[in-house]
């Protein structure tokens, strides 16, 4: 109960919780549209399905915590969650894993611990690492680019898959593609199961990491120098202009000042420098070019869009750049050393264990203090 | 510009009076070229003014004049003593002629107390003046630092700024630490206040003499006046003024800052301009530094120069209520409804009147309130103007509030401590040094009132710090008391053992008479007759005592 | 070409960050340490200052001291109904511990309320003088009993002793002198920020 409120100051800058969070929506939009330019609608239609899911979740939480809905609902942290899940969930994953883990994220990873602005782990990273634990098949069967969807299996005149199936390759944004992906994502709407497409199961990555095909070079220059077009289907420049896009996403965020510049220069100063450190051209162990751990992996959402949610991160400017730094080197050395495929989430998710502690240590030196006050225990005495 | 500069500094000696950029800070719309349209209007003679007297105890006040006398303009109605340990005290002038009628607490619009004893003056409307004393040119210039001092507290000048303390004790305090430089603070950062901008604008020249008189009187060695960038017209007339000095012989420098709330706060402007952050429990006298009001600056002028007292000050009167915005030169003691009428209220639409700015203003109660010597700006605020904050949201730990905190505190980690009322926390996080300017609270985009519940912390945190006062004086008694029973009880003690003592002694004495009477030996009478002659003693005593006792009855 | 990190300036370097680092931790914690062995008065003084002073024995001890011993051994420290919600928090947060409820059998938070002997009933036993802790009831035997209001301290030691049962606890009237709240105390800051 606020006693003395004497109602000032009262003028106000407009700012407002959901115009914050359809800001950082609307900045991860070139990001997922140049992911359906080359990878067809499986990112939208998991959006779809996670959107549908995560407002379900939360209004029926917040009914069962006695909470006014609509106030809530329409702040877009829902929204947001559910984007960034859906974004890092592979596409053509069936609804029911996007079901599973968003119910997850927003009930446990954000509600139990208390609603908006009280979760010490970031919701979306929550639900995609409980999935990559429970369900790590599903998870990983991410495509490889410039490849598209397969058709459904040739069947002969009786019904019966023929013995050598014979696969078209869709483009991604046609029809067909299309009906695949929402297949995909709802396999019991199937008539048979030779309805069923799948995305080409090159290499089982979680992202194309794939250092081996690229050895140290940049997909986009060698499409320039070969002439051929840089956002053609079957070129390999596929994730570098994603992860651009998301670049440019971030650094709209940074322009109209939605987050600081710390975390983001931190993360990826630190990847940069960690991959420069390790990497040899042609040596026995393959360690990835800098310009692949960071254009050729998830690394720029993870920067700018995931590792920045302020309600997981830490809040302080010195604090946020330790948060960045221990955040590179965890992305780093799980995506290299560890067995996981990508790394961001239990990167992102170790940071957050960090960050209470960094908001005690790294304070900022307050004005007409001589130096930041040492933690003292001694209760203020008469 | 700042870092080479800085070098230059140290390394070379270079001057270290330059405009640094300061962390935080916001930057909200200003409003106020409404009431800046035309220039300072005089109000015309109320029919009743309440003059405050800056107190609520009469026993502060000595009153020079009765009730039922009559006044003349500029007379002294009474002095009020500030309760400090010098009996310093503020004189209180008429601000027209008229009658007194009566003396009783009515509603100030002040900053910080909320009524204040008043003195009602009836205006005959002759507006009859006592004959001012103003000072030649020549003899101005002779005036030694004290003996402006002695001007400006006779005439009664506080702070204009809003702060209200007097200015002659805050000259006085600087003298004993030994002021370097003077700043005249005329950076009105606040949006909606531009009565110092008016004030500038219009009388630029008296506002620099008053300056330097300032500057005489705290012995500094430079002055300077420091104005936000977005106030032109103002820093022109300064500009000219500075450079035909008309009035006085005056070494200034015009400093111009860039604008921003809150670059006027005094500690903000000091850091701006100096470099110079004022340690947190200490004024900004002890690092030799002093900052007037430019409205503080104009009177003096006028006090010194014109041997006129402070009964007046601009106002600035704006808001969507009001027809015709505008900067006044307000009587004290004018009521606030009555400077209303003047602008041309709508009562439809008038929503709410604040005192001061958008950011630090509060809300009055009543349009009776009048007007005292912090007044610096009216608001009546119309329909969808200074509207109710919308519904508070949790906090989403964005962190915009520590970005614009001018004081680099972190309101966020500041507003959970006030939740669960950890006080060690919240000092510890720098609570006592928050200025309540409101900038952390504009930029929440989760609309919570962190100024008040900073505000309401802060109380607690003052309560508790009485609490434990009383508890260790509590304490001293309790030790006191125990202190006391030991000492009784001791005493008590010794007091029986003496008279124990001293009713042996005659016993003692006949043993050792008898001992030296009797060769040794022993006889059964001499026993027997001594053994009598003591229980006689015995019972004389007791008779004694017993008399005294039937005495004393 | 080997990577950098083979090469022994860089690893070199990479260690001797990694030295530092730790180094300025470790330094931090033991000056804050020491800072802390330094200035730190004993724990009893500590638990005494932050209780009221009432020395009314509403925890069962028969002062505020004792029973800062007793909670330095390891007694519960939510008996103290006089020192309020402030009293529970503060020996909470300097001993470590949860913040725990009132314990109901030592009572409930009370108004401050200061003790009023109804004159007409004395009868100038001085048993109430002996009783109060603080020296708070002037009078003497045979003579007038009367509390002063300014020092009573609420304890209700008094209450009992009194064999005609003349004393009533009432909320105070005058606000005392070192509780008066001045507008202008609340923090050195708030001058400064007018523009």
């Amino acid at each position: 109960m606020i006693r003395s409120a004497t109602g000032a100051p009262f003028q106000h800058s407009g700012n407002n919780i959901s115009s914050l969070m359809l800001s950082v929506a609307f900045a991860l939009l070139p990001g997922i549209f140049v992911s359906t330019w080359f990878f067809g609608f499986g990112i939208l239609i998991n959006i779809a399905v996670a959107l549908v899911f995560a407002l379900v979740a939360e209004a029926l939480v917040l009914l069962l915590r006695r909470k006014d809905i609509a106030p809530q609902l329409s702040d877009g942290s829902a929204l947001l969650s559910a984007l960034l899940f859906a974004i890092a969930v592979p596409p053509g994953s069936p609804w029911w894993l996007l079901a599973i883990g968003i119910v997850f994220a927003i009930v446990v990873a954000k509600h139990l611990y208390g609603g908006l602005g009280q979760n010490p782990f970031n919701p979306a990273m929550c639900g995609y690492a409980m999935l990559l634990l429970a369900y790590p098949l599903e998870m990983t069967g991410w495509h490889v680019p410039s490849e598209a969807i397969l058709g459904p299996l040739a069947v002969d005149g009786l019904g019966v898959p023929s013995a050598e199936p014979a696969r078209e390759i869709l483009n991604p944004l046609s029809l067909g593609a299309f009906k695949q992906s929402l297949l995909l994502a709802f396999p019991f709407a199937a008539s048979n199961p030779s309805e069923l497409g799948e995305f080409i199961d090159g290499l089982a990555l979680a992202t194309p990491l794939i250092e081996f095909k690229m050895a140290g070079q940049s997909a986009l220059l060698a499409a320039r120098e070969s002439g051929n077009s840089l956002f053609a289907r079957d070129s390999e420049t596929a994730w570098e202009l994603v992860n651009i896009a998301y670049l440019l996403g971030g650094l709209y965020l940074l322009f109209k000042r939605i987050i600081s510049w710390h975390i983001p220069v931190a993360i990826i100063a630190t990847v940069l420098g960690l991959s420069a450190l390790f990497y040899s051209p042609g040596g026995a162990a393959v360690y990835g070019t800098p310009y692949l751990h960071l254009f050729g992996s998830a690394t720029m959402i993870g920067a700018f869009f995931i590792a920045t949610d302020p309600v997981s991160a830490a809040t302080t400017r010195s604090g946020k750049i330790y948060y960045g730094i221990i955040i590179g080197v965890a992305i780093y050395s799980i995506r290299v050393w560890g067995s996981y495929l990508d790394s961001i989430a239990f990167a992102v998710l170790f940071g957050n264990f960090c960050a209470p502690l960094l908001d005690h240590y790294c304070r900022p030196r307050i004005f007409g203090h001589p130096t930041r006050t040492t933690t003292n225990r001694e209760p203020a005495e008469p | 510009m700042s870092v080479y500069r800085q070098l230059a500094t140290r390394l070379l000696g270079h001057d270290s009076l330059f405009v640094r950029r300061t962390f935080g800070g916001i930057h909200p719309p200003a409003f106020k070229q409404h009431s800046l349209r035309s220039r300072i209007m005089d109000t015309p003679i109320p029919a009743q003014l309440h003059i405050p007297l800056n107190t609520t105890q009469r026993e502060s006040l000595s009153m020079l004049v009765a009730i039922g006398e009559r006044v003349r303009k500029y007379q002294k109605l009474a002095e009020v003593s500030l309760g400090d340990d010098h009996g310093t005290s503020l004189p209180v002038h008429a601000p027209t002629s008229g009658v007194m009628r009566a003396l009783a607490l009515a509603p100030v619009a002040d900053h910080e107390s909320s009524e204040q004893l008043c003195l009602t003056l009836e205006a005959d409307g002759r507006d009859e003046a006592i004959a001012l004393r103003p000072e030649a040119n020549a003899a101005i210039e002779r005036l030694s630092g004290a003996e402006i001092q002695v001007r400006i507290r006779d005439a009664g000048i506080l702070g204009m700024g809003g702060a209200g303390f007097p200015t002659a004790v805050k000259i006085e305090s600087g003298n004993g630490f030994g002021v370097e430089l003077l700043i005249i603070n005329c950076a009105e950062c606040e949006p909606y206040i531009s009565a110092d901008e008016a004030l500038i604008r219009e009388r630029a020249e008296h506002v620099v003499a008053g300056a330097e008189l300032l500057r005489r009187a705290c012995s500094a060695r430079r002055l300077v006046i420091a104005i936000e960038d977005s106030k032109n017209d103002a820093i022109a007339a300064l500009r000219q003024a500075l450079e035909s000095e008309t009035v006085l012989e005056t070494r200034c420098e015009l400093i111009v800052i860039p604008a921003k709330y809150p670059a006027g706060s005094e500690r903000q402007l000091i850091e701006c301009l100096t470099g110079v952050e004022v340690p947190s429990a200490e004024y900004p006298t002890g690092s030799g530094i002093l900052v007037q009001n430019c409205g503080t600056a104009h009177a003096s002028y006028e006090a010194v120069v014109l041997g006129r007292p402070c009964i007046s000050r601009i106002t600035t009167l704006c808001g969507e209520a009001l027809l015709t915005p505008k900067n006044f030169e307000v009587l004290l003691g004018s009521s606030i409804d009555f400077l209303f009428g003047l602008c041309g209220l709508k009562q439809a639409d008038l929503s709410r009147s604040v005192l001061g700015g958008s950011l630090m203003g509060r809300e009055l109660a009543s349009t009776e309130s009048v007007v005292c010597k912090t007044t610096n700006c009216l608001i009546a605020a119309g329909r969808g103007e200074l509207p109710a904050a919308p519904a508070e949201q949790a906090c989403i730990r964005c962190g915009f509030c520590a970005d614009v905190c001018p004081a680099r505190l972190l309101p966020q980690q500041l507003l959970a401590h006030c939740k669960t009322g950890d006080s060690i926390e919240l000092i510890e996080h720098g609570l006592l040094d928050c200025i309540e300017c409101g900038a952390c609270d504009y930029i929440c985009p989760s609309h919570i009132p962190l100024v008040s519940a900073f505000k309401d912390s802060k109380l607690s945190i003052d309560e508790r710090q009485r609490d434990r006062q009383r508890s260790k004086y509590w304490q001293n008694r309790f030790q006191f008391r125990q202190y006391r029973i030991k000492k009784d009880k001791e005493q008590s003690l010794a007091s029986r053992a003496e008279a124990r003592k001293s009713s042996l002694e005659p016993i003692e004495q006949a043993a050792s008479e008898a001992a030296a009477d009797g060769a040794g030996g022993f006889s059964k009478e001499q026993a027997s007759r001594e053994i009598a002659a003591a229980v006689a003693r015995v019972k004389a005593r007791r008779g004694a005592s017993s008399s005294d006792k039937d005495e004393s009855k | 070409m080997l990577p950098l990190i083979s090469f022994w300036p860089v690893q070199l370097a990479l260690v001797a960050v990694f030295c530092y680092a730790i180094t300025l931790f470790i330094r931090k914690i033991v000056l804050v340490a020491l800072q802390q062995l330094r200035t730190q008065r004993s724990l009893v003084t500590r638990i005494n200052n932050v209780l009221p002073q009432t020395q009314c024995g509403q925890c069962g001890h028969p002062g505020c001291l004792p029973y800062a011993r007793a909670i330095s051994s390891g007694e519960a420290s939510n008996k103290c109904p006089p020192g309020g919600k402030e009293t529970l928090f503060e020996l909470a947060r300097l001993l470590n511990e949860p913040i725990r409820e009132l314990d109901p059998a030592h009572g409930t938070f009370k108004a401050f309320s200061v003790a009023v002997i109804r004159e007409e009933e004395c009868i100038g036993c001085t048993k109430c003088i002996q009783a109060c802790p603080v020296d708070a009831i002037l009078g003497g035997p045979k003579r007038m009993h009367t509390v002063i209001e300014s020092e009573c301290t609420g304890c209700d030691l008094c209450v009992e002793p009194c064999p005609v049962d003349c004393i009533d606890m009432v909320a105070p009237t005058a606000v005392p002198e070192h509780a008066i709240l001045d507008s202008r105390s609340v923090s050195v800051q708030k001058s400064g920020a007018r523009t």
